[in-house]
């Protein structure tokens, strides 16, 4: 059982305070997804966590299976078992996706096996239905936006990580692109049983990916969580409203 | 393959067919100079390597309607080089060009004196010491073509200057003036890009790309979210950098990164 527990950090950004005392835990086996209107730190909390150095920690710990990870570097992170599948995945041009991967799974396993790797990389390649020859290709260069997510996809098989965070993964996502990354992701959590979080503003991604938890985020921190019906309330009602009854519950019991 | 080798000053093995007729000789303060003319379509590879200070001068001519691919390396030596280009009507020069070497200054001249002339040029370079080059295309005619990329990374003591400047005067319309720099600069050296663009005609496109820094952080950190080190991920963009475009020299170019970044 692995456990990832965000203890009411306080996060900034050029002196700007983005997450304010946000507090989550998630745990092997749990899918968890966040929502909220644009700017309200949902994309910051995954960078977060994957140690972007661009963003401090004012107060707080992040904890991965209670060891501290606040003052890891981001590849630490990574080797622990956590995963961050991109909103906007960086083309790096030059590099092909086979010399990435390569020495991404060799940094990762001493005992890398490069048959295993191509046979695993051929199976993914195959299932997520994505151009063959993407392999040698620079990474994300020419891509379009559903095949970069879907790369990001083929990374999380391959890496096997323990804690997967997809940051809008639907994004740029035609319909049937959509079932295909849904269902892969799915099959991922069947197999693996990682801790999933995902950050998205529709519920048609949860029609595949099915969360245990919805929570919404509003001006930095958690306003209201629930189960998945709660995503089914935001698209019928919108985030204000939920956001109106959630103040006034929060106002009652103050 | 046509092929050239030189070292020090002097040309001490040819290989050529008759697309390609070479001449070589000193000039009257002892320079020597080196003609090459194109009359074919055909590839041409100068493997350079030197022990001493190396100055040369090199002409060299392209013929109407023909295209020709030409490959340069560089390896050790201090070299002072000068290259005056010459395209006419309907020619295309293609330049693939990398430098492991100790010093090294370049002056290129391009000449786009034909109609529909047209000069792809692609260096790559590792710099340990001093390196300067300045580049300067003229666009003698309509519809010619310049696209010059420059990429240098800067290690050690290394210091790299580009200069490139595009000339188009009135009446040359239609041209298009290309160029992009770029310099990945590991030191705490001062780098310089100066990107010029002298145009007196209003039926041109012209774009200009100048950049030095380090690798980028949000390329470092993609790679680094998968579990690679700082060293390698700057290793890995490092070598994309240099190898991207290059088909013909990816041995060679592996060779000199595999002795920088093993």
């Amino acid at each position: 059982m692995n456990t990832l527990k965000i203890d009411k950090i306080t996060v900034k950004v050029n002196d700007k305070i983005i997450l304010k005392n946000f507090s989550l835990t998630i745990k092997s086996g749990e899918i968890h997804a966040i929502m909220g209107p644009n700017g309200t730190g949902k994309s910051t909390l995954t960078k977060v966590i994957m140690g972007d150095p661009n963003y401090q920690i004012t107060k707080g710990a992040i904890t991965f299976n209670d060891k501290k990870i606040n003052d890891l570097k981001v590849y630490e992170r990574a080797r622990l078992g956590i995963f961050l599948g991109m909103q906007m995945p960086m083309e790096i041009e030059g590099v092909s996706n086979a010399d990435f991967l390569r020495t991404a799974l060799r940094s990762q396993n001493e005992n890398f096996k490069l048959y295993s790797f191509i046979k695993e990389l051929d199976s993914q390649i195959d299932k997520l239905k994505m151009d063959k020859d993407m392999i040698h290709r620079g990474i994300n260069e020419g891509f379009s936006g559903g095949e970069r997510k879907k790369n990001e996809i083929l990374q999380m098989h391959l890496l096997k990580p323990k804690v997967v965070m997809l940051d809008e993964i639907d994004s740029g996502l035609d319909v049937d692109s959509l079932k295909i990354v849904g269902n892969s992701v799915m099959e991922y959590y069947e197999k693996e049983k990682p801790a999933i979080l995902l950050v998205t503003h529709y519920q048609r991604l949860l029609d595949y990916i099915k969360p245990n938890y919805v929570h919404i985020m509003s001006d930095g921190k958690i306003v209201k969580s629930g189960d998945a019906s709660l995503a089914k309330q935001i698209e019928k009602e919108g985030y204000d409203k939920i956001k109106e009854t959630s103040t006034k519950v929060q106002e009652e019991i103050k | 393959m046509n092929k050239i080798e030189i070292v020090n000053d002097k040309i001490i093995a040819k290989q050529l067919d008759d697309s390609i007729t070479v001449s070589s000789a000193l000039n009257n303060i002892n320079l020597r100079q080196i003609k090459i003319k194109i009359t074919k379509d055909t590839d041409l590879t100068i493997d350079y390597s030197s022990n001493e200070n190396t100055k040369l001068d090199f002409y060299i001519n392209i013929s109407p309607n023909v295209t020709c691919n030409l490959y340069e390396n560089k390896q050790l030596g201090n070299y002072k080089l000068g290259y005056k280009y010459y395209l006419d009507k309907n020619s295309t020069l293609n330049i693939y060009k990398i430098n492991d070497v100790t010093n090294i200054k370049e002056l290129l001249i391009f000449n786009l004196n034909g109609e529909n002339a047209k000069v792809n040029y692609l260096l790559k370079t590792i710099s340990k010491n001093h390196e300067k080059y300045d580049l300067m295309v003229y666009h003698n005619s309509s519809h010619t073509i310049s696209n010059l990329i420059n990429h240098g990374v800067n290690i050690n003591d290394g210091q790299i200057d580009f200069t490139v400047s595009g000339f188009v005067p009135n009446g040359k319309k239609d041209c298009l003036v290309d160029q992009k720099n770029r310099i990945i600069n590991l030191t705490n050296n001062v780098c310089a890009i100066k990107p010029n663009l002298f145009i007196d005609e209003n039926d041109v496109i012209a774009n200009h790309s100048a950049h030095i820094g380090k690798c980028n952080d949000d390329e470092m950190f993609y790679l680094m979210s998968r579990g690679i080190t700082y060293k390698e991920a700057e290793n890995l963009i490092i070598k994309g950098f240099l190898l991207k475009g290059l088909n013909n020299y990816q041995d060679e170019m592996n060779e000199i990164i595999q002795k920088y970044w093993r």
